[in-house]
């Protein structure tokens, strides 16, 4: 059973990338930038029904919150959907970066390249 | 400028995602990347991307659950639940791979066998012709009561009242046509060409038109403007180089120069693929001539008018002419056939009527098999179906869902069975001899289309439903306390073991009739290519000639062509013997007389018995090595102006001269010579529906062809090694008697056997198919429920053998339990094997002899297979270790 409670938010590979690319671009986070960057700075082509998918499930969860912006010519006369990063979803990638960073922790020696 | 994304696209998507809270979200972002990608790349390019896009978009949203859908089921689209038991069943059947397959396959078997089947049908019986406006080209014919069920033809004189008195009627353009082997001579070898003489209204009946040049006029048909011919596309390419100023010319054919006035396009070639039309012209004598039936008969119905119409105007008239003729017409009634009916061989109809319920039968067999196989499947899930329906589910809704998965086997199986289906016609049109196709009308036309597909479809979704059914009411009866309580032995309730019992039985039963059905064509193909008919078959080359009357108009000219020509064979080297006579065994065609007994009061002219006639030279009886029973052979003595002599099969001598003392009798036939009888030869099997028929040999009178020359004959040469190699020599033999003389058919007499049972042949080819099909489904089916049941009871078996049953006494419960379905399974199919084999007796005319024999070791042969087939699951079970067994609970 999923919980929606943010205390035990777990965050997926791709979930904590979306996250990030979020926050890193502000306010311009709305669905054809976060997929470009993803594709440039993860090296990963997510499929838009897969974006759109994980974008909706970080919403549900909780991580992410949107709003519209005005109707745009550009688009068809449709507004885009922003999105922030919630409380939670800080509370969630801060999780993850812990656990991560404290399971690297004494093993850069093994890990890094060895040339 | 902003450029639009294409709006089909966008409506499609927009559908697609209308339960969606992003719809809009969505399709801003898809709108804005398009003009992004038309900037970097083309438009056409990001028109096809936003195509792949909207589909792949869509797609997802309708297969995959939408989160926002489920989270308030209150409002569940009916179209979305529908759509979540697909997804499930498709699920299912994905888990189960092997299984499923099974199933896809078996279906695709059973469906492409009756595809094929159809196939064959609706080219050879529903739409042979490709005219346009086909079904309303009729074949008025004269019926006789004597005429045995085979469909006449018409006299000549006869036809011109109807033409005269039919004129405005129900039926116009009322054409005759009567067969012409032409002879061509033209530029380079003689050829002979298949022609028909026809009315100047046969093109107009059919609606057809000269590509080059014009058809026939009306006064065309005046014997001395009758020289005129229209070529077929074919011939005009081959024969005149496609010479596009053809019309006008003059060719050679038959010994006359007759004048081309035209060719049809490629597509035209009635009837039997004919390559030349000539015009049918009748002289005074045959015009009024009433008893000899020769013509055929076509036309077209009036606009408005109904074969029904056609029919009672032509029976008026005929019921006329009996009054007014009443010496040749009196017994003659008249019958109107579509074409496609009318052209149709008699024995057809039935043979593909057997097909069809053999098909029938192979897929009865696999949707039993199909559906032992999902109940089968339907065991191993009765927990998983029982913890649905305790948590809420509704029966229907299983039901549904049971039903859905038969309905993706058979989304599934359908271009596989096209594929079989194809295959099989494909390979059903290559095996046929090109010689033979032009007489079966339809053939090339035997293919997928649209209505093959379409019975295909309807077959499948039939099958379905038969399949689908058994375990859907099986699961909507299951009580779900009894399958949450049962410890792992699910699916041997009592109603579902009785049910895949029924099945096997089932199965059994239908494939016997199946397996006597072939055998019997076999058999009877092998009696008809093996055993001895008469004659030695072997090392004997054949061909045929039509001497021209305009070359030979007499009885002196032919008799020296074949005189030199049988000489000129006799000296080649490899040659044994040389004979000519009017018609071989087993040939395409036949002659027949009514004969009179000297010192026998005469009798009625239509009432004369009649015998086959043969016209042979002397050595016919030494070249088929057909025994010569008593007095002599023909010789050369035998020529005209010395006695009249005759020779009687031993049939004949039997049938006429029941004491005996054949010899010496006089016969003649009508008002000939009287013929001495100077011997008795060994009976010759023509063809094998008259013996069927008969049930004996049909009495052959044989004449010393110098005593009556034919213009119509075959050669028949027996050699020392291979014939084939003497083909060469033999044309330029005779090519010295005659240069502008063709011969046709040239092929061993063997191989002229081979094409006489070529039609029996595909019949036992095709019954083998589908009797091999049957009896292999059958025997996997009883396999696999045998190892069901196996498995189910292990435990049982486990008690059994700790209690001290030995091996055997396992194997024996188990085979037991297998024999007596088998048992059952094949005391049903004998009784339909026996029905079958008189349904075949009656439909082949008599050809087959349906041997109860044949049944009984059939089905000794099918059971011992079954039981074999359980036998492997009986070891199984006799190899169950009891401490295992009963642990595992």
């Amino acid at each position: 059973m999923k919980s929606n409670s943010p205390s035990d938010v777990y965050l997926g590979e791709l979930e904590q990338q979306l996250l990030l690319v979020v926050l890193r671009l502000g306010d311009e986070a709305y669905a054809n930038p976060i997929g470009d960057l993803l594709a440039k700075a993860a090296g990963r082509v997510v499929s838009r029904g897969a974006l759109y998918t994980a974008l909706e499930r970080l919403e549900q969860k909780g991580c992410l919150r949107s709003s519209l912006g005005d109707p745009l010519p550009e688009r068809g006369g449709r507004a885009r959907r922003y999105f922030t990063v919630t409380a939670a979803g800080l509370r969630g990638l801060r999780q993850s970066r812990r656990v991560l960073l404290g399971l690297w922790e004494g093993l850069e020696s093994k890990l890094e390249p060895s040339s | 400028m902003i450029l639009r994304p294409p709006g089909v696209a966008e409506q499609l998507l927009a559908r697609a995602l209308r339960a969606s809270p992003y719809r809009d979200d969505i399709l801003g972002d898809l709108y804005e990347s398009y003009a992004a990608v038309a900037a970097a790349h083309s438009i056409p390019y990001a028109r096809c991307w936003y195509w792949a896009h909207a589909i792949r978009l869509a797609a997802r949203t309708i297969l995959r659950a939408q989160p926002v859908s489920s989270v308030q089921p209150a409002k569940e689209h009916r179209m979305d639940r529908l759509l979540m038991d697909l997804r499930f069943a498709i699920r299912s059947l994905v888990k189960q791979p092997t299984t499923t397959i099974a199933i896809v396959v078996t279906l695709a078997l059973g469906v492409g066998a009756n595809t094929a089947v159809f196939g064959v049908i609706d080219a050879l019986l529903l739409r042979p012709f490709t005219m346009r406006n086909v079904d309303r080209i009729v074949m008025p014919v004269s019926t006789s009561p004597h005429w045995s069920g085979r469909r006449e033809t018409v006299s000549a004189a006869d036809f011109l009242d109807w033409r005269t008195s039919l004129r405005g009627g129900a039926i116009d353009h009322l054409a005759g046509m009567n067969w012409w082997d032409a002879n061509l001579v033209g530029r380079d070898q003689p050829e002979r060409v298949l022609g028909f003489f026809v009315s100047p209204e046969f093109f107009a009946a059919l609606d057809a038109h000269a590509a080059i040049g014009r058809t026939f006029l009306p006064e065309e048909e005046i014997t001395a403007n009758a020289t005129r011919v229209v070529l077929s596309d074919g011939l005009w390419r081959r024969r005149f180089g496609a010479d596009p100023s053809i019309v006008g010319k003059s060719t050679l054919i038959d010994g006359a120069q007759w004048l081309v006035v035209g060719v049809m396009p490629p597509t035209f070639d009635f009837p039997m693929r004919a390559e030349l039309w000539g015009v049918l012209s009748l002289d005074e004598k045959s015009a009024r001539n009433r008893s000899n039936h020769y013509l055929t008969v076509i036309g077209r119905l009036g606009d408005d008018r109904t074969l029904d119409e056609a029919r009672g105007e032509l029976r008026a008239l005929s019921q006329r002419l009996a009054r007014e003729h009443p010496e040749t017409n009196s017994q003659l009634g008249a019958e109107v056939y579509t074409v496609s009916r009318g052209m149709a061989d008699v024995g057809v109809p039935a043979v593909l009527a057997l097909w069809q319920a053999a098909g029938l039968f192979v897929l009865l067999i696999a949707c039993a098999n199909i559906a032992n196989l999902l109940l089968a499947r339907a065991a191993e899930r009765e927990r998983e179906m029982a913890i649905r329906l305790a948590l809420g589910s509704s029966r229907g809704r299983v039901v549904r869902g049971s039903l859905l998965e038969s309905a993706m086997l058979v989304v599934a199986s359908t271009p596989l069975a096209l594929a079989v289906a194809w295959a099989s016609l494909r390979l059903m049109r290559a095996s046929m001899p090109a010689r033979i196709v032009r007489y079966i009308a339809g053939w090339d036309q035997m293919g997928l289309d649209f209505r093959t597909i379409a019975v295909t479809l309807t077959c499948a979704a039939v099958a379905a439903l038969i399949f689908g059914t058994v375990p859907a009411v099986q699961l909507a009866r299951g009580v779900v306390s009894d399958a949450l309580k049962a410890d792992g032995r699910t699916g041997a309730g009592p109603g579902r073991q009785r049910a895949r019992r029924v099945l096997v039985v089932a199965e059994i039963a239908l494939a016997l009739p199946l397996l006597v059905a072939a055998m019997l064509s076999i058999s009877t193909v092998t009696r008809f290519l093996t055993s001895w008919q008469g004659y030695d078959p072997n090392n004997v080359l054949t061909m045929r000639l039509v001497l021209p009357e305009l070359r030979y108009p007499d009885a002196d000219s032919r008799e020296r062509f074949t005189v030199a020509a049988l000489d000129r064979l006799r000296t080649m080297p490899g040659a044994v013997a040389v004979a000519a006579g009017n018609v071989l065994p087993a040939i395409d065609s036949n002659a027949s007389r009514a004969i009179e007994l000297a010192g026998q009061p005469p009798v009625d002219p239509s009432k004369a018995p009649r015998v086959d006639y043969r016209v042979v030279s002397e050595q016919y009886f030494e070249v088929l090595r057909t025994p010569l029973v008593s007095g002599r052979a023909f010789t050369t003595a035998d020529r005209k102006g010395s006695e009249a002599v005759a020779i009687v099969s031993e049939a004949m001598a039997r049938k006429f001269w029941p004491s005996g003392g054949a010899l010496d009798q006089q016969i003649r036939i009508a008002n000939g010579p009287w013929m001495r009888v100077v011997g008795i030869c060994g009976d010759i099997v023509h063809d094998w529906f008259d013996v069927g028929t008969t049930g004996s040999r049909v009495p052959t009178l044989y004449r010393p062809i110098a005593q009556a020359p034919a213009d119509t004959f075959a050669l028949a040469i027996r050699t020392t090694g291979d014939p084939l190699s003497l083909v060469n020599d033999t044309r330029i033999a005779l090519a010295k008697v005659d240069a502008t003389q063709p011969i046709f058919d040239v092929m061993t007499l063997r191989q002229v056997l081979n094409e006489k049972t070529i039609s029996l042949r595909y019949i036992a080819t095709v019954m083998g198919v589908f009797a091999g099909l049957a009896v292999l489904l059958a025997v996997l089916g009883l396999y696999a429920v045998m190892t069901f049941l196996v498995a189910r009871r292990v435990r049982e078996i486990g008690v059994r053998i700790a209690l001290g049953a030995t091996s055997h006494d396992v194997v024996r419960l188990t085979l037991g339990q297998a024999a007596r379905l088998t048992a059952v399974g094949i005391a049903v199919g004998f009784v339909m094997a026996v029905a079958l084999g008189r349904l075949m007796e009656a439909g082949l005319l008599g050809i087959v002899s349906s041997d109860i024999r044949i049944s009984a070791a059939l089905a000794a042969g099918l059971g011992a297979t079954a039981l074999f087939s359980s036998y492997l699951p009986a070891r199984r079970a006799a190899s169950v270790d009891p401490i295992v067994a009963l642990r595992a609970e």
